[in-house]
C-alpha cells in the first residue's frame, strides 16, 4: 500500500496535467505534488525499522509465475529519498524557465518520477526493467522536443545507446529467469542462482553494460556530453541526479548478486575503467567553455568514482559510493540551477559570456560558492564524507587505485575554480544590467545547501540508514578470496 | 562532559558564531562594527583558551574530548573529538593571541574597503578552521581544519576579486595545497588500514610495535610530509605561497605568516611518535628544510617588492622549522613556530602599515627615510628585524640559536649551510629595514602614521618579540627550557630529544653567529643606508644576481612543465579523444539508429502531445493487463 500511494502520488498528478492541461498553475501543481512524495518518504524513513520492507506481494503473471513484489530496504530508502528530495528542486528549476507547454513538461518530470520510485521500490528483476525503460520515456520527450540545437540527432544517439544497454540487460534477466527454473525473477530467486563462473563471466558484461552505459563510465559515454548540453535545464537534473543513481542502483541489485564471480572477475577491469574515466573526465572539464559542458565532464569525472568505489566492494567503498551520489544529486541539481540562474542572466550557458559577474550579483557568488565547495568535497560537506569512504575502501583493495581516485580531488579543485573564476570573477566585463539572487533562487538552493553541510556535519541519519544493508550485502557476497 | 572541557571546545565555536553572523549579516553591518564584532570573539576565544589552559594539569599527558560521533558505520569510527593537551593549548593560544592582534589591526587597514564586513567574516572563519586543526584528537578533524583554512586562503589571496592575477594567485594556493592533500589523504588512509582508527593517541601508542623504518611508516610519514609541504610551503611545493601576497596584509600575517603555513610543522610534531620510528624520513625533511631555507633565503635577497621579501622570508624560515623537525629536535621548532609568529607578523604588520601610510605602494625602491614620518611603525620594524636576524636576547635569537646549535651537532654541512641561510636573511631583512626607512624618501606619497587600532597591535607584537624567547629561556642564561618541558607531556618525540653539547661549545657557537650577523648588518648598512643601492631591472643584471631576481626562474618552470601540458592535455582529450575517436564511434551508433528510425517515423506525426498521449495511453494498457492478469 505505501508503495503504491509512493508512486501513485506523482502519477496521478501528472495524468491530471495530461488531461487538464493547466498551463499558469501547472508548475504549482507539480511542486505541491513532488512536495507530497518527499513528506510521505520523510515519514517513510523516520517509520523505517531497519528490516526490508516488503509492500506489496501479489501474483502478477500468475502464468509464468511471476509475481509482483514491491518494498525497499535502506539502500532503496536512500534512493527513494534522493528521488523524493531533488525533485521539487527540479520542478522549482522550472519557474525560470520559460518552457513551452508547461504543463507537459510537468506531466513528464512527474511520470519520470513516477517510474523512477518504481525502479527504486521493485523487488523483481522484470519489475525493475519495466520501470528502468519506462522511466527514459518521457526523459527521452523532453529531450526531443525541449532541447536545444541539433537535439534530433542527439536524442535519437543517445535512445540508441540506451535501447542497446536496456536489450542487453533484458536478455540478461530472461536469460536468468530461465536458468532459475521458476521463471519467478525476485531479486531473492536470482541472488540463489548459483552460475556457472564460465556464464557468470559473459553475463556479467550482458547485465552491466545497461548501468555502464546509463552512469555512464568510460568508454561508455559517448551519448552523455551532448546530451547533457543540448537538454533543458530539468532534463540534465533528471538525468544527472536521478537516472545515474538508477544505475548505480542496477548493479547494486542485479549485477553482484546475480554474477558475483563474473563481478569478480571483471572487478580490476571495472575499475580500472572507472577511474580513467574520472581523471579524463577531469582533465576534459579544465578547457571547457560551456558550464553545461564542464557538468558534464565533471559528472562523469565524480561518477568514475562512485563506480570505482562499488566495484571496491567492502563496507566503507559501498557506503562511500552511495552516500556520494546522495551527495552528487543535490550538487548537481544545484549546479545545473545555477547554470539556469545565469542563462537567465546573460542569456548563454558559455564561460565566454560572463566574467566579474560577482560585482553585479554578490549574493549569487556567495550560492555558487557554497555549492561549489560540495563539488570539491571539502571537508564538512556531505562530499568529503562519501570521497573520505570511498578513497578508505579503495585504499584497502589497491593503494594505485586509491592513488588514481585521490588525484581527482586536485582535478576537481584546478576545473572548478577556474570555472568559478571566469564566470563570477576578474572585472565586469560585459557591464550586463541583472538582478542578484531573487527569492526563486534563494528558495532553491538555501535549502540544498543546507542540506549538503547538515549531512556533512552530521551524517549519522544518512550512514545509519545504509550501514546495515550494506553490510549484509558484502558478506551475503564476498567476492574476495 | 567537565567544565574545563566544555570551555575548551567552545574556543571554535565563537569564531564559528562571528563568521555565520556577520556573513549572513554584511549588508546591515559596516566594516568597523563588523571588525569589532570579529575582534572580539577571537579575543573571547583567546580568554576562554587562557581559562583552558590555567585550569589544565599538564602532569596528566592530556585527554580527547568526544564532542559528537561524526563517522560511524561498521569497522569505521571517527568521532569529532578534541584533544585537550600541551600541544593544542600552545598552538590555540598562538592562534587566538597572535589572530586577536591581527583582527584588531584589520579594524584599521580595511576601514576604507566597501567589503571589509565580508573580510572578518571570512577572517574569523579563517580562525575558526585553524583551531579545529590545531584541536582535533585525530587526523580527519585535523583534516576539516586543514581544507577549511585552505579555502580561507583562497577566498582571502582573491579577496580583491577584479584583479585576474589575484585571482590566479588564489586558485594556484589552493590547488598546490590541494596536491599536497593527495598526500595527506592517502597517508590518512594508509594509517587507517594500518591501526582501524585515525586518533592520534592509539596510533602513536601502536606504532611502538613496529621496527624502525618499516616500510608501512615510511610510506605514512613521507605522505604525511608531501601533504606538510603543500601547506607549509617547502620545496617543490613552495612557488604559491610568494603570490598569495595578494591578499591584503593582515591576511599575509595571519595566514601566510603566523598561522596557517605552520600547520606542517605543527603535523609533523604531532605525529613524532610515528617520525622517530623512521630516520629515513627524517633525513629527507632535514634535507628539504634546510634546502628550502636557503633557496628561499638566496630569492629574497634581491626582491624589491616589500610583502615578497617578507614572504620569501617566511618560506625560508619555515624550511628552518623543518630542518629542526629532520633533527629530531622537535620542541625547537615549536620554539620557533611561535616566535617567527611574534616577529613576522609584527614584520607583515608593519609593513602594511607602510603601505597604507603611502597610499598603496609596495616598491622599496620607491620609500626611503620614513623613519621620521611614521615612527612607531619604525621602531617596531626595526625590532622585528633584529629579531630576525637573531640579535642577542631577542624572541628570534634563542629559537635560532637552539635550531643550529641541534644542526652543529647533526652535521657540519647542515650548520654551515643553516648559519649562512641566517646571515642571508640577516642581509635581506636589513636591506629592506635600511631601503624603507632610511635615506631620504624616492616617492610622491604623503606619508602619514596608522591610527591606534593599527600601532597597538604593533606594539604588543613588538613586546613580544623582544621578551617572548622567555618561554622557552635555555638553562645557559638561567632558564629551564619551560616551553619543551610543557610540549613534552604531550609529544613522545620531544621527550626524547637530547642536546648534549658543553657549555663552551655552545658559548662559542653562539658567539661566532652574533659576530657574523653584526658584520651582516654593518656591511648592508653600508649598502644600503649610508647610500641606497637600487636594483634596476632584472635585465640589468649580471648573470647570477639576475637568476636571484628572477627566483632561480622557477615560476615559469613549473609553468612548462605542468601547467601548460596540463592544459594543453585538457584541450587535446577535448579536441581528439572526444571529438575525433568518441563521437565518431557514437554516431557510427546513430547512423545505426537512423536507419531503423526511418521506419519508426511513419509513426510518428511530430506532435507532442500525440507522443504523450501515446506514452500514457500505452502506460494505462500496461497496468490494465497487469492487474487484470491478478
Amino acid at each position: 500500500m505505501i508503495v503504491a500511494i509512493l508512486l501513485l502520488i506523482p502519477f496521478l498528478a501528472a495524468t491530471f496535467m495530461v488531461v487538464a492541461t493547466p498551463t499558469r498553475q501547472a508548475r504549482v501543481v507539480a511542486l505541491a505534488s513532488t512536495l507530497m512524495t518527499l513528506v510521505f518518504t520523510g515519514w517513510l524513513c523516520f517509520a523505517y525499522q531497519g528490516d526490508p520492507v516488503i509492500a506489496v506481494d501479489s501474483d502478477w503473471v500468475p502464468a509464468w509465475g511471476l509475481r509482483l513484489v514491491m518494498g525497499y530496504d535502506g539502500i532503496g530508502l536512500l534512493m527513494i529519498l534522493l528521488t523524493a528530495l531533488v525533485f521539487p528542486f527540479i520542478i522549482g528549476a522550472g519557474f525560470g524557465e520559460r518552457l513551452q507547454h508547461p504543463s507537459l513538461v510537468n506531466a513528464l518530470l512527474l511520470y519520470t518520477q513516477a517510474f523512477l520510485l518504481g525502479v527504486f521500490t521493485a523487488q523483481n528483476a522484470l519489475l525493475f526493467y519495466i520501470f528502468y525503460e519506462l522511466a527514459l520515456l518521457p526523459v527521452f520527450f523532453l529531450l526531443l522536443y525541449w532541447g536545444g540545437e541539433r537535439r534530433r540527432g542527439i536524442t535519437v544517439r543517445f535512445f540508441m545507446y540506451t535501447l542497446l544497454g536496456g536489450l542487453s540487460l533484458l536478455f540478461g534477466i530472461l536469460y536468468c529467469m530461465v536458468q532459475e527454473g521458476g521463471f519467478n525473477g525476485d531479486f531473492s530467486a536470482l541472488a540463489a542462482l548459483d552460475l556457472p563462473l564460465d556464464t557468470q563471466i559473459w553475463l556479467f558484461w550482458v547485465l552491466f553494460l545497461a548501468f555502464a552505459i546509463k552512469l555512464p563510465i568510460f568508454p561508455f559515454h559517448g551519448w552523455q556530453p551532448d546530451t547533457y548540453s543540448m537538454a533543458p535545464v530539468q532534463g540534465t537534473m533528471v538525468l544527472a541526479a536521478v537516472m545515474l543513481k538508477m544505475g548505480l542502483y542496477g548493479i547494486l541489485r542485479l549485477v553482484f548478486p546475480i554474477v558475483p564471480e563474473g563481478a569478480a572477475y571483471w572487478q580490476n577491469t571495472v575499475i580500472i575503467l572507472s577511474l580513467i574515466g574520472a581523471i579524463y573526465g577531469g582533465v576534459i572539464a579544465f578547457r571547457q567553455w560551456d558550464l553545461k559542458r564542464l557538468i558534464a565532464y565533471s559528472s562523469l569525472s565524480h561518477v568514475g568514482l562512485l563506480c570505482a568505489g562499488l566495484f571496491a566492494w567492502n563496507g566503507y567503498a559501498v557506503t562511500g559510493s552511495l552516500y556520494q551520489a546522495f551527495a552528487h544529486a543535490i550538487m548537481v541539481v544545484g549546479l545545473l540551477y545555477l547554470t539556469g540562474a545565469l542563462r537567465e542572466r546573460v542569456g548563454s550557458t558559455e564561460m565566454g559570456a560572463m566574467g566579474g559577474l560577482k560585482a553585479r550579483t554578490p549574493r549569487l557568488a556567495a550560492l555558487f560558492l557554497l555549492v561549489m565547495v560540495n563539488a570539491i568535497a571539502l571537508p564538512f560537506t556531505q562530499g568529503f564524507i562519501g570521497e573520505w569512504l570511498m578513497f578508505a575502501g579503495i585504499w584497502q583493495l589497491n593503494g594505485w587505485m586509491a592513488f588514481g581516485a585521490v588525484t581527482t580531488i586536485v582535478l576537481g579543485a584546478i576545473y572548478m575554480l577556474y570555472a568559478y573564476q571566469r564566470v563570477m570573477l576578474g572585472e565586469d566585463k560585459w557591464q550586463l544590467e541583472m538582478d542578484d539572487a531573487t527569492l526563486r533562487d534563494h528558495l532553491v538552493l538555501v535549502p540544498l545547501i543546507a542540506v549538503t553541510f547538515i549531512l556533512g556535519v552530521y551524517p549519522a541519519p544518512i550512514l545509519n540508514l545504509i550501514n546495515g544493508p550494506v553490510q549484509q550485502l558484502i558478506t551475503a557476497i564476498p567476492m574476495l578470496p | 562532559m567537565v567544565t574545563a572541557d566544555l570551555l575548551f571546545s567552545l574556543v571554535p565555536a565563537l569564531p564559528l558564531v562571528g563568521a555565520v553572523l556577520i556573513a549572513s549579516a554584511r549588508r546591515y553591518l559596516s566594516g568597523t562594527v563588523a571588525g569589532m564584532l570579529a575582534t572580539a570573539l577571537m579575543v573571547g576565544a583567546f580568554v576562554l583558551t587562557a581559562v583552558a589552559f590555567s585550569t589544565f594539569d599538564p602532569s596528566t599527558g592530556g585527554h580527547t574530548v568526544r564532542v559528537f560521533d561524526w563517522i560511524q558505520i561498521t569497522g569505521m569510527d571517527i568521532p569529532f573529538a578534541f584533544r585537550y593537551d600541551a600541544l593544542a593549548l600552545t598552538m590555540m593560544l598562538l592562534v587566538t593571541g597572535v589572530g586577536s592582534l591581527i583582527h584588531l589591526y584589520s579594524i584599521g587597514y580595511m576601514h576604507n574597503d566597501a567589503r571589509a564586513s565580508t573580510f572578518f567574516a571570512q577572517l574569523n572563519l579563517f580562525s575558526f578552521a585553524m583551531l579545529l586543526l590545531v584541536m582535533g584528537s585525530n587526523l580527519l578533524i585535523t583534516f576539516i581544519g586543514w581544507e577549511g583554512v585552505g579555502l580561507c586562503s583562497y577566498l582571502l589571496i582573491g579577496f580583491w576579486y577584479n584583479v585576474p592575477d589575484y585571482n590566479y594567485a588564489a586558485r594556484k594556493a589552493f590547488v598546490m595545497n590541494r596536491i599536497g592533500d593527495v598526500g595527506m589523504v592517502l597517508a590518512m588512509v594508509l594509517l587507517f588500514q594500518q591501526f582501524g582508527t585515525l586518533e592520534y593517541s592509539v596510533i602513536l601508542e601502536q606504532a611502538d610495535g613496529f621496527s624502525a623504518n618499516a616500510p608501512i611508516l615510511i610510506a605514512a610519514t613521507l605522505m604525511l610530509f608531501v601533504g606538510a609541504t603543500g601547506k607549509s610551503a617547502q620545496i617543490p611545493l613552495f612557488t604559491w605561497l610568494p603570490d598569495a601576497m595578494a591578499g591584503p596584509t593582515p591576511v599575509s600575517a595571519l595566514i601566510h605568516a603566523a598561522t596557517m603555513v605552520t600547520a606542517g610543522i605543527y603535523l609533523v610534531v604531532r605525529c613524532s611518535g610515528l617520525f622517530e620510528l623512521v630516520p629515513l624520513t627524517q633525513d629527507v625533511i632535514l634535507v628539504i628544510g634546510t634546502a628550502t631555507a636557503l633557496l628561499a633565503a638566496s630569492i629574497g635577497l634581491f626582491q624589491n617588492d616589500i610583502k615578497k621579501v617578507l614572504a620569501y622570508s617566511t618560506v625560508s624560515q619555515l624550511g628552518y622549522m623543518f630542518a629542526a623537525l629532520g633533527m629530531g629536535a622537535y620542541s625547537a621548532a615549536m620554539f620557533h613556530v611561535i616566535m617567527h609568529a611574534f616577529f613576522k607578523a609584527l614584520l607583515f604588520l608593519g609593513a602594511g602599515s607602510v603601505i597604507h601610510a603611502l597610499g598603496g605602494e609596495q616598491d622599496i625602491r620607491k620609500m626611503g627615510g620614513l623613519k621620521g614620518s611614521i615612527k612607531i611603525t619604525y621602531v617596531t620594524f626595526l625590532i622585528g628585524t633584529c629579531a630576525i636576524a637573531g640579535l642577542p636576547l631577542l624572541s628570534g635569537f634563542f629559537s635560532k640559536d637552539l635550531i643550529l646549535a641541534f644542526a652543529y651537532q647533526r652535521s657540519p654541512v647542515v650548520y654551515a649551510v643553516l648559519v649562512f641561510g641566517a646571515l642571508l636573511t640577516t642581509f635581506y631583512m636589513f636591506r629592506l629595514l635600511f631601503l624603507v626607512f632610511f635615506g631620504s624618501y624616492r616617492g610622491k606619497a604623503h606619508p602619514h602614521e596608522s591610527p591606534l587600532s593599527m600601532t597597538v597591535p604593533l606594539m604588543v607584537l613588538a613586546a613580544l618579540s623582544v621578551v617572548g624567547g622567555v618561554i622557552n629561556l635555555p638553562h645557559l642564561f638561567g632558564g629551564h627550557e619551560a616551553l619543551k618541558h610543557f610540549l613534552a607531556t604531550a609529544s613522545s618525540g620531544i621527550s626524547n630529544e637530547t642536546l648534549h653539547l658543553s657549555v663552551t661549545t655552545e658559548w662559542i657557537l653562539m658567539g661566532s653567529t652574533v659576530l657574523l650577523v653584526t658584520s651582516t648588518i654593518a656591511y648592508a648598512y653600508g649598502r644600503f643606508a649610508r647610500k641606497a643601492e637600487l636594483d634596476g631591472e632584472p635585465e640589468t643584471m649580471p648573470l647570477f644576481k639576475r637568476l636571484l631576481a628572477e627566483r632561480w626562474r622557477i615560476d615559469p618552470l613549473y609553468a612548462a612543465l605542468f601547467e601548460r601540458p596540463f592544459g594543453w592535455m585538457s584541450t587535446k582529450l577535448h579536441t581528439v579523444g572526444e571529438s575525433r575517436i568518441m563521437i565518431p564511434l557514437t554516431n557510427g551508433v546513430g547512423g545505426a539508429a537512423l536507419r531503423i528510425g526511418r521506419v519508426v517515423r511513419r509513426v510518428q506525426t511530430g506532435n507532442a502531445s500525440f507522443h504523450l498521449l501515446a506514452m500514457v495511453v500505452g502506460i494505462i494498457a500496461f497496468l490494465f493487463i497487469t492487474l487484470l492478469s491478478t
